[in-house]
């Protein structure tokens, strides 16, 4: 199923109206059920309309003229209009499904994908507790989305079905209903923006209050530690006084709705009352038609006032807020210092030849202003060769490892792969060429299998798959799970070193050329890692750089890369250790590591 | 002895203690309680009127007799509705939003307070939860009681009015709630059913997202977008599946309901309806009988209500179970001035199931050195570790900083004394500056840069965007970055004690000795505590503490212990065979002291 994209900008619209564009796109494709419930929803507004005429008529043709019977029938057919209203209400409610359930599932897969593009594109770390805001938030529209459907007909068919009835009953007693129920829908319009506004403000103040307790919650320690209780507690303090300021401004706005429904419903019941005498007397209303106008102000129009600021002013105006919130999380990204990794808009018909690595004047730095984490860095790696990159933490090897495979654009300089600049590389292909393993393995829930054709795709059969585990040293791991076949239901139950064999059996299945591991085997015991670097090393037509996380790693390399921040050194173990002091420096302490 | 274990305790709070905390939060806001109650009574008596006021102005006029006294009659009570429901929501909300209020900072002061006991006993999470949602519903739950209590009483006002009216109306509405009653439980239980299979798959989808997310940076180095969105949606067929069977059993069971209300309604009527044939009623008191009806179903509205009091108890219950957390009372006498000399008396601390996790332990830190401590994990180093700053209290003995019990310090004073850093440091004080300068507000921008720059950090600050202002949630940190963050935190505060939890495990060789080198160099005669795993560390201090399950095994130099295989054995990795690492590592390790003086060689 191929959801339409909720995120199409929509040119020269105001911006104002996210939430309602979200929700125009939302239920396009839904019309049709849409109309029918709609047209259900107006069935069920029936006996709302009848019922004033129909007591009217009991009165009049029946009850007050001595026969009993027609006023039972009269009454007989306000019941028939209710078994119809119920009717109506169950025919309606597959068409509320056939709107609702794909609409919701429209919103998740929008969610979804916006999340995991956005996450998949940006430098900093993904908030995983959004997650859980996204799906309470698709719930949430969910829930007032059918509510409001399903009470449709209060919200406006049955403050419509009570005016016609009236106007039927008759004119004189609608007219004087109307004017006050149109000044007070106007009164009500006004309310709904400040309502808007302040429900945001409570929304935005409990997502902060989250925000600002669980870090501290999760800090407990570190607060006593350091002995911040005084500082800590204010900062809860300030964001739990500003929700509840928030709740307390909403509620006040609320009672607006109250003064709505009193000027709507409670005023025209009082003009009703000092006019009818008048009316009657005039003949131009009967006694009957007296006691059904005011059963449809008494129990017609003012439930219905009450209901549409009720449902309007507290569902209508939470899903507005809702939906906000949504299309601002659906959004594409917002172009931020760093421009994001993004295929070439050029038209782009390059092909490498071969895979040498070119750097070229390679510098990186994090804002214009900030020191440089890569400066000036010029190398080639020959396809084939073996590179280990060393230096202290924090010295940008990682960045440098995200330069190279192109998921970083440097800020001076180029990465050439095959003599072709990487910016000018179809994106797929690079994807598939370069594979970069991070620190963190990716296991995900399901098959074994599925977890080492991730990056092969069906071309590589078992055999192949087994064949690289085996290489990596993971084949002994494959047969403890049970096989290609194993279901792996909660990745984390794995230990990380066993993870990091999975990703590294991925990879050597997989058609990259040139291979990056970034501190990729930590997790594993020194025998492990020799296995794994080895397989990778002689494994056919490939280029193995290595981010070290141990020195045996740079023993084992044809060269070695060594990062201290401005200086960059290049050349053999036993070169460097000759060289420099630092390297020396990190030999001697690297190997004091168990 | 002392407080009993916490762990303990949570088993004993029970829905009791959750039904006196929602009774303590009602008596606490018992001001604005008592004005929403008189509301809500007002605007009861103004609905329970309505229908009968309303009948009587009809009547009146169609007679045309008293037609303005009616009026004002049914002026008045719609007016005295109006402004009470205006007081009632007013005060309701007021009284909902000072409970919550009062009830989340007593709550976050009693958190703080446990200290480091928080989250052992509680994860951070379930804290969370508490705090914000659980106190929210406990704190509403009195305003929305009374609230149902008086639309119960309301409705069942409206039968009794109805009854008033016309008896034989009210015995027709009787016969049919019942009915009523019975087809609304039984939805309810079908529907509960299925939201557990809709909340399963949602819950499988949230899972499979919160995976990829924490594997992004395979999913950004794979291309893989694409298909890691298909994955994350393959729960949605189910989930649809259970929202179409949602929809399908409500069908079936509000169609019964909203047949059953308005079928009371004509049923009302048309016997009413007969009254007025036979003259027992008057034309307008018809209004009167349907007015009461509609109050008298009302009731249904309220069922939900009644059901949401169980969710309520049950957390008050969760909520009074952080409170059951016993609290360590605060010590009042000033700290006397001393070198950090560290001592522990008969110390026993319990796990959660009573056994010890530190058994009758006596030690005694010689001030101005650097002790390490050693051992295999779970001997109860950490424990240790945060009994020396009383970041928790010991179920049996004494800890002395100079002399003096923990227990009996001011806590300003003993924060002021014992400085932390951790293995993983929560950064808390929004900007990476504010996290260095966390609870010590007179520190200055210069003090925190000093600081970093002991702890080998401030290049890294210096290299982010936007340098010390960098949010530090918004910092991509490598675990030695946060750790050498957090010890910048504790080098800020100059402390008489450093204890440092296992705080350069994540740094590489090279820092690690820079970083030790601050330790043994720049901090000279100040009291260090080292919970450390590698030989190198231990090689350096003065004096080598080997803590075995929760006793201790031996005290001394490195190189004495190192004699023993058992103590050489908790330096080797764990499943590699003997390889160059380790065998460097002993090689090292015996090298003679030296070292200690310069064990870094100056850079290039």
């Amino acid at each position: 199923m191929s959801a339409p994209p909720l995120t199409r900008p929509v040119p020269g619209a105001a911006p104002a109206a996210p939430a309602f564009r979200l929700l125009l796109t939302l239920l396009r494709p839904r019309r049709r059920h849409l109309t029918i419930a709609l047209v259900w929803s107006l069935v069920e507004g029936l006996p709302a309309m009848v019922s004033g005429l129909l007591i009217g008529a009991a009165m009049d043709h029946g009850l007050l003229a001595a026969n009993p019977a027609a006023g039972l029938g009269w009454l007989g057919l306000l019941g028939v209009a209710m078994i119809v209203k119920a009717a109506a209400t169950q025919l309606m409610f597959p068409h509320l499904a056939a709107v609702i359930e794909p609409l919701r599932d429209d919103l998740i897969t929008a969610v979804v994908t916006a999340t995991v593009t956005r996450a998949a594109t940006a430098h900093t770390p993904p908030d995983t507790a959004a997650v859980t805001r996204l799906t309470a938030q698709v719930e949430t529209v969910r829930d007032l989305l059918s509510a409001l459907l399903r009470s449709t007909r209060q919200l406006g068919i049955s403050l419509i079905a009570a005016l016609v009835g009236l106007l039927l009953l008759s004119p004189i007693a609608a007219a004087v209903v109307a004017v006050p129920v149109a000044v007070a829908l106007l009164v009500f319009a006004r309310l709904l923006r400040a309502l808007v506004t302040r429900q945001r403000a409570l929304v935005l103040t409990a997502e902060t209050l989250t925000a600002q307790v669980t870090p501290i919650l999760a800090g407990t320690r570190d607060v006593a530690a350091c002995g911040a209780y005084q500082q800590a507690g204010a900062t809860v303090r300030e964001a739990v006084t500003a929700q509840s300021a928030a709740t307390t401004a909403l509620a006040r706005a609320g009672t607006g709705r109250r003064l709505v429904v009193a000027l709507g419903a409670h005023l025209p019941l009082l003009i009703l009352l000092l006019t009818a005498h008048s009316l009657v007397q005039d003949g131009r209303l009967t006694t009957g038609e007296v006691v059904g106008a005011m059963t449809y102000v008494a129990t017609g129009l003012e439930p219905a006032m009450r209901a549409l600021t009720g449902v309007a002013g507290g569902w209508g105006v939470a899903l507005a807020v809702t939906l906000r919130r949504l299309s601002e999380t659906t959004a594409p990204a917002e172009t931020t210092t760093i421009p994001a990794v993004t295929p070439s808009a050029r038209p782009t018909t390059a092909t490498p030849v071969g895979y040498r690595l070119q750097a070229e004047g390679l510098g990186f730095a994090y804002a214009a202003g900030a020191a440089p984490v890569v400066c000036d860095l010029t190398f080639t790696v020959e396809p084939g060769e073996h590179l280990v990159v060393a230096g202290p933490s924090g010295i940008g090897k990682s960045t440098l490892s995200l330069l190279l495979t192109g998921l970083r654009p440097p800020t001076a300089g180029r990465v050439r792969l095959g003599g072709v600049p990487l910016d000018d590389l179809p994106a797929a292909e690079l994807r598939s060429l370069v594979a970069l393993i991070p620190q963190e393995a990716y296991v995900f829930t399901g098959t074994l299998r599925e977890n080492l054709a991730y990056l092969s795709g069906t071309d590589a059969g078992d055999a192949c798959l087994l064949a690289a585990a085996q290489a990596v040293g993971a084949d002994g791991l494959v047969e403890r799970l049970g096989g290609l076949d194993a279901t792996i239901d909660v990745p984390a139950s794995l230990s990380a070193g066993e993870r990091q064999l999975i990703v590294l059996a991925r990879v050597h299945a997989s058609p990259a050329r040139v291979v990056v591991l970034d501190e990729a085997t930590c997790h594993l015991d020194p025998a492990a890692e020799h296995r794994a670097e080895t397989a990778f090393a002689t494994r056919e037509r490939t280029t193995l750089i290595v981010i070290a996380h141990r020195i045996s790693s740079a023993r084992r390399a044809g060269r070695v890369l060594l990062m201290d921040g401005a200086a960059v050194l290049l050349g053999t173990h036993a070169d460097l250790v000759a060289r420099s002091a630092l390297y020396a420096d990190l030999v001697g302490h690297w190997d004091d590591q168990g | 002895m002392t407080d009993s274990p916490p762990g303990r305790t949570r088993q004993k709070t029970t829905h009791q203690d959750g039904d006196r905390l929602l009774a303590s939060t009602a008596r606490a806001a018992w001001m604005p309680m008592a004005a929403t109650a008189t509301a809500s009574a007002a605007s009861a008596a103004a609905t329970l009127a309505l229908p009968a006021v309303l009948a009587a102005a009809v009547t009146s006029a169609l007679s045309g007799r008293g037609v303005h006294a009616a009026a004002w009659q049914l002026g008045l009570v719609l007016a005295a509705g109006t402004v009470a429901d205006l007081t009632g929501t007013l005060a309701g909300a007021a009284s909902t939003a000072s409970a919550i209020t009062s009830l989340r900072l007593r709550l976050t002061g009693h958190i703080l307070s446990l200290g480091a006991t928080a989250t052992r006993r509680l994860p951070a999470g379930e804290l969370a939860n508490r705090l914000v949602s659980n106190t929210s519903v406990v704190a509403s739950t009195p305003v929305s009681l009374l609230r149902t209590a008086v639309g119960l009483i309301t409705s069942a006002g409206g039968v009794v009015a109805l009854l008033l009216v016309d008896w034989q109306a009210g015995l027709a509405f009787l016969i049919g709630v019942p009915i009523a009653m019975i087809v609304i439980r039984r939805l309810v239980t079908r529907l509960s059913g299925l939201f557990d299979r809709y909340q399963a798959a949602q819950g499988r989808l949230a899972a499979r997202l919160t995976d990829t997310l924490a594997g992004i940076r395979t999913v950004q180095a794979s291309g893989s977008a694409g298909r890691e969105i298909a994955r994350v949606l393959a729960p949605l067929p189910d989930l649809s599946a259970a929202g179409h069977a949602l929809w399908r059993a409500q069908a079936r069971g509000v169609w019964r309901i909203s047949l059953i209300r308005p079928l009371v309604e004509v049923a009302v009527l048309a016997v009413a309806g007969l009254g007025v044939a036979d003259g027992r009623l008057e034309p307008g008191q018809l209004l009167a009988v349907a007015g009461y009806t509609l109050l008298g179903l009302s009731f249904i509205d309220h069922v939900d209500a009644l059901m949401d009091f169980s969710r309520a108890r049950s957390a008050g219950r969760r909520v009074s179970e952080v409170f059951a957390l016993p609290v360590p009372a605060p010590g009042t006498r000033p700290l006397p001035d001393g070198p950090g000399a560290l001592s522990l008396r008969g110390v026993t601390v319990l796990d959660d199931q009573g056994e010890p996790l530190l058994d009758r332990l006596d030690l005694d830190l010689p001030a101005g050195t650097l002790t390490a401590l050693v051992g295999r994990s779970g001997a109860g180093k950490s424990t240790l570790a945060l009994l020396s700053g009383r970041l928790i209290d010991p179920d049996r003995g004494d800890v002395l900083l100079d002399g003096q019990c923990l227990r009996e310090t001011d806590p300003a004073a003993l924060r002021d004394a014992v400085a932390y850093a951790f293995e993983r440091p929560a950064l808390l004080g929004g900007t990476l500056a504010g996290a260095i300068a966390y609870g010590l507000p007179a520190a200055g921008r210069d003090d925190v840069q000093a600081a970093a720059r002991a702890a080998h950090v401030d290049d890294v600050v210096r290299r982010l965007p936007r340098g010390y202002d960098t949010p530090a949630a918004d910092a991509l940190l490598s675990g030695g970055e946060l750790q050498r963050l957090g010890l910048a935190r504790a080098l800020v505060r100059d402390a008489r004690l450093t204890v440092l939890d296992d705080a350069t495990s994540g740094l590489d060789a090279v820092t690690e000795a820079q970083v030790t080198r601050t330790l043994t160099v720049d901090m000279r005669g100040r009291t260090r505590f080292v919970v450390a795993h590698r030989a190198t560390t231990a090689a350096r201090a003065d004096l080598v503490v080997w803590l075995d399950r929760g006793r201790i095994r031996a005290q001394g130099t490195h190189r004495d212990l190192w004699r023993d295989p058992a103590y050489r054995a908790l330096f080797a990795t764990a499943t590699a065979p003997a390889t160059e690492a380790t065998l460097a590592t002993a090689a090292v390790a015996t090298v003679p002291a030296s070292l200690e003086e310069e064990p870094c060689p100056p850079r290039p």
